[in-house]
């Protein structure tokens, strides 16, 4: 008997087949869509995230207590190499860094700004974050007292590479100290701190210029997930302030938090458009074979299997808008990964709230699977209307009505 | 095999309009009858069948099949008693478009439970005996009105009910057809032993029953 339902209601739901067509086109169309923008909104924060966490924070940071609010030299970090050391054996860190940084004031010949100068082993930012990946400008080299610049601090200052500048700050003996640097690279970071303020140098030069020893810095960066890490930080190392990277970075959290909103009405709204056309074609199919169900009705077919031919002729509708749109969707997070959508027209405004104006999506079966979920209630609910038609009806109205 | 005891039917009870569509009915169907329920239109020939078919309720009165009574039964029970003891022909054909007539035929079996090498071998035995057994893998819509009304008879006997109502079988066909179908019905009757009830005016009809069954105004006025 199922045999046979299950065969009634696949050729049912090709009865007419241009409407079920159009239906299935427009669940795959915006469904692909969905899954697009679910990947691009992923994908915007993904980036935002990973490059602020290779280009500062990494998934943990330590700082002396106190200087995350006092933001001053004495309170740093000691013995900061003896911690790295402990920390590359904590099981499961990938990467550790030292840096030191110092606020004051960057001058031309012509325009000053505020400035953090950021002391920086360039060869283990590399290992540690890719930091070349960031260049947009000249190299990256930090010899002869060359400097890194923000790409947002080079525009205020109105620098370029090979430009001279000088940073002065006051120095961890509380005098006011100067050092002339030249500009070998321009970064971009997208991390919104770093590209306004940041000046890269050697760290063994800011040593030297803040009076500071080689095992003294402000941050260790600490690569590497999962919260046992985490806990065995906070358990190592009491004296110090150990930070998460969304403890470090609350805007990026309430920013998920936004994308999830996103999302979800995103999902509601397309699956509105999911329910709403298979509703559309259940009932019109429904309509057109009120006398085909008096009928069988009549001859002795139960309610419940009319009921679950017809749950049956839905379930085929959504899945395979479903499957056309998991192939559609895929083709189009696969571009979006591998190319991104260019918004360079809009590159200011992105930048400017640390998006990247080349946007990459992502792509995460978790899209997939709470798709297939949604279609299939989205098809279980569509049917409840038409169903109550076919609960009231009474097949000797229908027989009466074909005479 | 199926009596009516004193039943009554009206349609818009307690309404300006009401029709009194069954008067007082008695009535005995033995197994193995063919008859008809005849008379002018509107005389509630119809009304009958549907009521004897478990299709419709009635409004008083008693209707047994055998010795259950069927005429107070809700509509999940009087859909089992069409399911498992009755079998229809109408007017219209009205045969499941997106099935072939092997499977049309087989329709009520399968609902009923019957297996797959049963099934098969009822649907080729009553396809041979109503000669459509050449088209059983078409589907309805390239058949003939009179291919496509044999078939919905041999649905309706393929699995064994007690008594098949056909309601104007004919009235679509022309009298070729018409004929062809009631000499088809009447070697059921005879080789299967079904009861066959037809309601109709239709003269082959008239011609092919051993009994008729003559109503006007909703009351038996000659039997």
């Amino acid at each position: 008997m199922y045999r046979l339902i299950l065969k009634m209601a696949w050729k049912n739901s090709f009865l007419r087949p241009a409407r079920t067509l159009l239906v299935i086109l427009m669940i795959a169309v915006s469904m692909s869509m969905m899954l697009g923008l679910q990947g691009l909104y992923d994908g915007m924060l993904k980036n935002m995230i990973e490059k602020n966490k290779r280009s500062d924070s990494g998934d943990i940071s330590l700082y002396a207590k106190e200087y995350r609010i006092e933001k001053d030299l004495k309170y740093r970090i000691k013995d900061a190499d003896a911690i790295k050391a402990e920390i590359e054996k904590v099981q499961g860190v990938k990467g550790v860094i030292l840096r030191i940084k110092a606020d004051g004031l960057i001058s031309t010949a012509r325009k000053s700004s505020f400035a953090s100068i950021y002391g920086i082993d360039l060869d283990e930012e590399e290992h540690f974050g890719k930091f070349s990946e960031f260049l947009k400008e000249g190299e990256n080299n930090l010899k002869k007292r060359g400097a890194i610049i923000g790409l947002e601090l080079a525009k205020t200052l109105k620098v370029r590479i090979g430009s001279k500048l000088v940073f002065s700050t006051q120095d961890s003996s509380g005098e006011i100290n100067s050092i002339a640097l030249r500009i070998r690279g321009i970064v971009q970071t997208t991390n919104i701190s770093l590209d306004n303020n940041a000046l890269f140098v050697d760290i063994k030069h800011v040593h030297k210029f803040l009076g500071t020893t080689s095992d003294e810095v402000t941050q260790i960066a600490v690569m590497g997930e999962g919260t046992q890490i985490y806990d065995t930080l906070k358990t190592n190392y009491p004296n110090l302030d150990v930070k998460s990277f969304l403890e470090l970075q609350p805007m990026i959290q309430q920013m998920q938090d936004m994308m999830v909103i996103f999302n979800s009405i995103t999902f509601f709204i397309v699956m509105s458009v999911v329910f709403i056309g298979i509703l559309g074609v259940m009932y019109v199919s429904i309509l057109d074979r009120i006398r085909e169900f008096g009928i069988v009705l009549g001859i002795g077919m139960q309610y419940k299997y009319i009921r679950l031919q017809i749950f049956m002729e839905a379930i085929f509708v959504g899945l395979l808008g479903y499957l056309g749109g998991a192939i559609l969707g895929t083709v189009l997070l696969i571009y979006l990964r591998d190319y991104g959508l260019d918004l360079s027209s809009f590159s200011d405004a992105l930048e400017m709230w640390g998006y990247e104006a080349v946007i990459t999506g992502t792509i995460k079966v978790s899209y997939f699977t709470s798709t297939f979920w949604a279609i299939i209630a989205a098809s279980c609910l569509s049917i409840l209307i038409p169903l109550r038609k076919i609960k009231k009806l009474n097949p000797i109205e229908v027989i009466k009505a074909e005479k | 095999m199926i009596r009516l005891k004193n039943v009554n039917k009206y349609f818009y009870k307690d309404e300006p309009r009401e029709v009194h569509a069954l008067r007082d009915i008695d009535l005995t169907i033995e197994e193995g009858e063919f008859s008809l329920l005849s008379g002018p239109s509107g005389c509630g020939k119809t009304t009958l069948l549907n009521a004897i078919g478990a299709l419709d309720s009635i409004d008083s009165g008693e209707i047994y099949l055998g010795e259950k009574e069927i005429g107070s039964l809700d509509e999940d029970e009087r859909t089992r008693i069409r399911l498992n003891d009755m079998g229809f022909v109408f007017q219209a054909y009205n045969l499941v478009p997106v099935l072939n007539v092997e499977e049309n035929i087989g329709f009520v079996m399968r609902l009923r439970g019957f297996g797959d090498e049963e099934i098969r071998q009822r649907v080729l035995e009553i396809s041979t005996m109503l000669e459509i057994d050449k088209k059983l893998k078409s589907l309805p819509n390239a058949l003939s009105g009179g291919q496509q009304q044999r078939v919905a008879v041999a649905r309706a006997v393929a699995a064994k009910p007690k008594i098949i109502l056909a309601d104007e079988p004919t009235a679509n066909l022309d009298s070729q057809n018409s004929k062809a179908l009631m000499d088809m019905m009447k070697e059921l009757n005879e080789k299967e032993g079904v009861s066959i009830l037809f309601a109709s005016h239709d003269e082959y009809v008239l011609e092919s029953v051993r009994r008729v069954i003559k109503l006007n105004d909703g009351a038996i006025v000659d039997d």
